[in-house]
């Protein structure tokens, strides 16, 4: 009986439940499509490993733990006469010598364009080999038979437009590398997305290795024995320490690292799984409210003749377990489409994912059910309880419009005890110490500041927008007035219909006040401290001698910079050895190229061999000018050096060590240290910067690799990756937005049925269409800046105290981006009215002598 | 307001200054066919100017529906509608929104007031949706005349029905207009706030001249008019000129006695 009680509420009240469904699918989509993705993409990439992996690959020494490998060593390799000896092994067919670089880069000379993936996939270049199961196969042309020929994979070479007979060069630390393309070959399953090269193994050997030598040895058994076995017997045979795996561990491994990028997109769809979660949460309570307050009467009734409690209860969760179910299963539907879709992203990126084999499991059934059901349920839980409530009495009252809710004193109070909670914990992350104290009390405070604002909202409606809507009768007359009035005389539902909006503003608000905070101080850090004019950056290969000596000979280059980075062991007076990046940095470094804050100590001490550390680390480890400290390079060289200098922290360079390049050559012989990464060069004095920098870009032409950017430029290239944050933010803000604007909707689509008799009399009495629908796109306005205003306020809260919480972190500088603020304040009112569309538009229809007549 | 495109019939009997409303072969019919209902079947009426006229008649006499047709409210299946000179049928919705905002007041029977205005800003709506600022002076005279003046600010919700038929009322008469119609106007009210409510109704007809149509089933209601039009089955029937309940409800017995034969 009260299940067909509850599915016919459910389709009598379509409208309404369409919205709120609209949510629940949203958020289901999501919740499944990335489960179905990232399902998808592992089978793939299981399905080309498993077909690709060879049974056993020996591969070089792990590095012992204390000795691990530095930025831009040399590749660590196995020696030749391994694959003699691992083909011995009894059960190997056979035994292949692979070598497979990934610091190399591809360029074609023809226009000194780089050939390849210039992100995120790997650029990786190796010998041709013929084993069982190669990865790839020739299409077209034949494999590297001299020292001069190479063969690239088809699909980078149609992205390059390369073909057979063209030329390719191969850069590396070793210098450029001329070939000709002497085949094309064709990935056997999926292509990964990566860009790969083949030379002859002998020239990969010279060219990648410097060395006579392998990267790995692949073993391939004849089936007589299980990989295990042939592991065992391997790791018996070569000794040494040699990593040993088998098939299946190597495909561990490389899902692991393919896994983690995909990481990224998973957790970001997640992202907007939760937002969805969480704003369709606030449309769920909203709708399932107003239904119970449009059938206080019937409920009322149903209570009169004798239903209990429960049976009320469970007749408004019946409901929403239909929208629920419904929902999910549209939501994993949709899910779907979203799987498809992002499919299509990797492919436009060169992954060759196929949406032909979706994988399908019962994870997604389960987790998008879960998601959709309880969700919906637990959002119905309160106003299906407020139902239960609703006295018998209410049935025979003369009800008209439901009663306005009183303002609950308690949840004022509660409220008010949030709130300040939240304001007393940001305040006291604004002042902590420590950036890790400080960003604990932040979360802790966004989050009881929001909550305290959500419960809060009915009491904020009522005095916000009599503030914000004083204007409102004298710039629009009888119809602004009346809206007015509308949007506060339900300050619950304004409240809630509000808050969706505002968790959404809130975020993009705070979002841009901490990254216009980084960029500007970050270029005010640039402004401060840099003195150099250009910084060229080799990106995934080394900087080579060429290159500083093509940019040492441009004119108008007064010098250049050398940093070489080391991930280095400082051994304190304490006994206590401490990890630490330290550069080794050429005498400009300091004397005329940066300009680092000091706390203590003279820079100067750097270049006559001592140790400059940051603050933070000295303040850590109880160091001070004058403690010695005996510094680990790579390879086990030491040096002990004194601490000459104390800097502070700033953004740029953070907490990092420094010391003189040539006290480290003192300790790391040439051929141990690491290659260059970064280098700077300055101007001379009056030298045109603009034209040094074409300058300089010609001269570096051919190496379509490095960067290089003068201040401004890096300050833009500061500034591009703040915002590729920023655009996955407002991503999730436009999708929490969407919802939000489902729940105006849903609000103000209710308020006219409520009003409908009051709709009515004014017409009636002489209201037009146009002051009608003006007066629900006010009130609809009303209500969007309302929470847009909250949305703000906590936001700039929010921002302003993360700026100060990592004031130390790089963030010194505080900057409100007053543009976005204003954007959205009037975004905000667009939102309004969009929302109003509708609603309006069907008062406006509305039968004047009906709407009377409505009881 | 000169939106009006029809101008005033001159072949009308009594002449403008004369008459407030009239109309001519008036029908209005629901559904189609096998299941077409006629409401009103060909009614010529007038309603004088100055005067108080009731219409009375059994629930499904059309009553009702003659009002909101005269009012603008409704739409005609045929004939001719004037008020105060202007054709009425055919208008666009627009012009009949201005027509019954400038030239019409009502009084309904339950829910008159915006619960969300106050008794004051319920009154003078008619007046701040045409955008006209009230003639403070007939506004107070009007007020005084209802006897509200104490309840100005209170919000309809703390007002008695009786109090809030009369803040209709007030509304209803506060823009001056050409006419005014009351569907039942005291028909939710107990005996004592209905004869209030006529009795104002009565003054301002009397003191302030003002037109008023009436709808009611009440005989005692009626007694209030100055004429009773008497319908039946979408036609006019009878009429009675200064009533009193008395006659009226003998009037109306006769009728229930010729239904039932």
């Amino acid at each position: 009986m009260m299940l067909k009680t509850s599915l016919r509420s459910f389709f009598a009240h379509k409208g309404r439940m369409a919205l709120s469904l609209i949510a629940v699918v949203l958020s289901v989509a999501f919740v499944s499509g990335t489960l179905v993705f990232s399902n998808t993409a592992t089978s793939t990439f299981d399905k080309l490993f498993a077909a690709t992996a060879s049974d056993v690959s020996v591969q070089p020494p792990k590095p012992a733990e204390d000795d691990d490998p530095q930025l831009g060593d040399k590749v660590p390799t196995v020696p030749v006469a391994l694959a003699q000896q691992l083909a011995a092994v009894p059960g190997v067919k056979t035994a292949v010598g692979q070598v497979m670089v990934g610091d190399a880069t591809l360029v074609n000379p023809a226009t000194n364009k780089l050939v390849g993936p210039t992100s995120g996939a790997p650029t990786l270049v190796g010998n041709w080999t013929d084993t069982p199961r190669n990865a790839l196969h020739i299409t077209s042309g034949h494999v590297p038979q001299n020292a001069g020929e190479l063969v690239l994979d088809a699909d980078t070479a149609k992205k390059a437009k390369l073909g057979l007979g063209d030329k390719l060069r191969v850069d590396n630390a070793g210098g450029k590398h001329e070939f000709t393309i002497a085949g094309i070959a064709s990935f056997t399953t999926t292509n990964p997305g990566a860009a790969l090269a083949f030379l002859d193994t002998a020239t990969a050997q010279q060219v990648l290795l410097g060395e006579q030598a392998y990267t790995s040895v692949e073993a391939f058994g004849d089936g007589s024995r299980s990989n295990d076995r042939l592991k065992a017997d391997a790791l018996a045979k070569v000794g040494g320490g040699y990593q040993v795996k088998t098939a299946a561990e190597q495909k561990a491994e490389n899902n692991k690292s393919v896994g983690s990028g995909l990481d990224f997109m998973k957790y970001a769809m997640l992202g907007f799984a939760g937002v969805s979660l969480i704003v369709g949460g606030f449309l769920i309570i909203n709708t399932f409210s107003m239904l119970v307050a449009q059938r206080t009467r019937e409920i009322g009734l149903l209570r009169a003749i004798g239903g209990s409690r429960r049976q009320v209860n469970g007749s408004v969760l019946a409901e929403a377990l239909i929208l629920g179910v419904l929902g999910s299963t549209l939501g994993i539907g949709v899910g779907l489409g979203i799987a498809v879709g992002l499919i299509k992203l990797m492919n436009a990126i060169g992954m060759d994912l196929k949406a032909s084999d979706l994988q399908i499991g019962p994870d997604v059934f389960v987790a998008g059910y879960a998601v959709g059901i309880v969700i919906t349920v637990v959002a119905a839980w309160i106003p299906a309880r407020r139902a239960s409530k609703i006295a018998p009495m209410a049935a025979l009252r003369d009800h008209g419009t439901p009663a306005e809710a009183r303002s609950n004193i308690v949840r004022t109070i509660i409220g008010l005890l949030l709130t300040a909670g939240g304001a007393g914990l940001l305040v006291l992350a604004a002042q902590a110490e420590k950036a890790a104290t400080g960003g604990q009390y932040l979360g802790l405070g966004v989050l009881l500041s929001l909550i305290g604002f959500v419960v809060l909202g009915p009491l904020l409606a009522t005095a916000v927008i009599k503030v914000l809507g004083a204007l409102l009768p004298a710039l629009f007359g009888p119809s602004g007035k009346l809206a007015q009035r509308n949007a506060t005389r339900n300050p619950r539902r304004t409240g809630a219909t509000a808050a969706a909006l505002m968790i959404g503003l809130a975020l993009v608000i705070g979002a841009s006040v901490f990254s216009s905070s980084a960029v500007s101080s970050t270029s005010a850090q640039i402004d401060k401290s840099v003195g150099v004019d250009y910084i060229i950056g080799g990106g995934r290969t080394p900087v080579t001698p060429e290159m500083m000596d093509a940019v040492r000979k441009t004119p108008g280059v007064d010098h250049i910079t050398t940093e070489k980075d080391f991930d280095a062991k400082f051994q304190l007076p304490d006994g206590q050895t401490k990890r630490t990046g330290l550069a080794a940095v050429s005498p400009t470094f300091f004397s005329t190229d940066f300009r680092l804050p000091v706390t203590s100590g003279a820079v100067e001490s750097i270049g006559r061999g001592s140790l400059g550390i940051g603050e933070s680390f000295a303040k850590d480890h109880n160091l001070k000018v004058g403690d010695s400290v005996t510094v680990t390079y790579a390879k086990g060289h030491t040096q002990v050096l004194p601490v000459g200098v104390v800097f502070a922290k700033s953004s740029l360079y953070g907490d990092a060590s420094f010391v003189d390049a040539a006290t480290m050559a003192k300790a790391v012989p040439a051929a141990d240290q690491p290659a260059d990464r970064t280098f700077y060069a300055k101007a001379s004095a009056g030298a045109d910067v603009a034209r040094t920098l074409t300058a300089l870009e010609g001269a570096l032409k051919e190496y379509p690799q490095l960067t290089i950017k003068d201040q401004a430029g890096y300050k833009e290239l500061v500034q591009s990756q703040v915002n590729t944050l920023l655009y996955l933010i407002y991503g999730l803000v436009g999708l929490s937005i969407t919802v939000a604007v489902l729940g105006v909707v849903n609000t103000l689509a209710l308020s006219v049925v409520e009003r409908t008799r009051e709709i009515g009399l004014l017409r009636a009495i002489g209201l037009s269409r146009r002051q009608l629908r003006r007066m629900i796109r006010l009130e609809s306005v009303v209500i969007a800046v309302f929470g847009a205003v909250l949305g703000t306020v906590l936001g700039l809260a929010w921002g302003v105290t993360a700026q100060r919480v990592l004031r130390d972190q790089g963030l010194g500088t505080l900057s409100v981006p007053t543009t976005t603020i204003v954007v959205t304040l009037v975004a905000s009112v667009v939102i309004g009215l969009l929302a109003a569309l509708f609603p309006a538009f069907r008062a406006g229809r509305m039968n004047v002598l009906a709407a009377i007549a409505t009881d | 307001m000169t939106t009006a495109t029809a101008v005033y019939d001159p072949q009308l009997p009594g002449g403008e200054s004369a008459v407030a409303a009239s109309a001519r072969r008036l029908t209005k019919a629901y559904g189609a066919g096998e299941t077409k209902v006629t409401a009103l079947d060909a009614v010529d009426v007038d309603i004088q100017r100055g005067r108080f006229t009731a219409i009375m008649g059994p629930s499904g006499s059309g009553k009702s529906t003659l009002m909101h047709c005269l009012a603008g409210l409704d739409t005609v299946s045929s004939g001719r509608i004037w008020i105060g000179g202007t054709e009425i049928t055919g208008l666009k919705d627009k012009q009949l929104t201005r027509l019954r905002r400038d030239k019409i007041g009502f009084i309904f029977q339950a829910f008159n007031l915006l619960p969300t205005l106050n008794a004051l800003e319920n009154i003078t709506l008619p007046m701040d949706i045409a955008g006209r600022k009230p003639d403070q002076a007939w506004l107070d005279q009007v007020v005084e005349t209802v006897g509200l003046a104490g309840r100005l600010k209170h919000r309809p919700t703390q007002l008695s029905g009786g109090q809030q038929q009369r803040v209709a009322v007030a509304r209803a008469l506060a823009a001056r207009p050409e006419i005014i119609f009351g569907d039942e106007p005291t028909g939710n009210l107990d005996s004592r706030a209905g004869a209030e409510v006529l009795t104002f109704l009565r003054r301002s007809v009397d003191e302030l001249g003002q037109t008023i149509v009436m709808v009611t089933h009440d005989p005692v209601a009626a007694g209030y008019a100055d004429r009773v039009l008497f319908l039946a089955d979408g036609v006019i029937v009878d009429e009675m000129h200064a009533p009193t309940a008395d006659s009226v409800l003998e009037r109306m017995r006769r009728f229930d006695g010729k239904r039932t034969s």
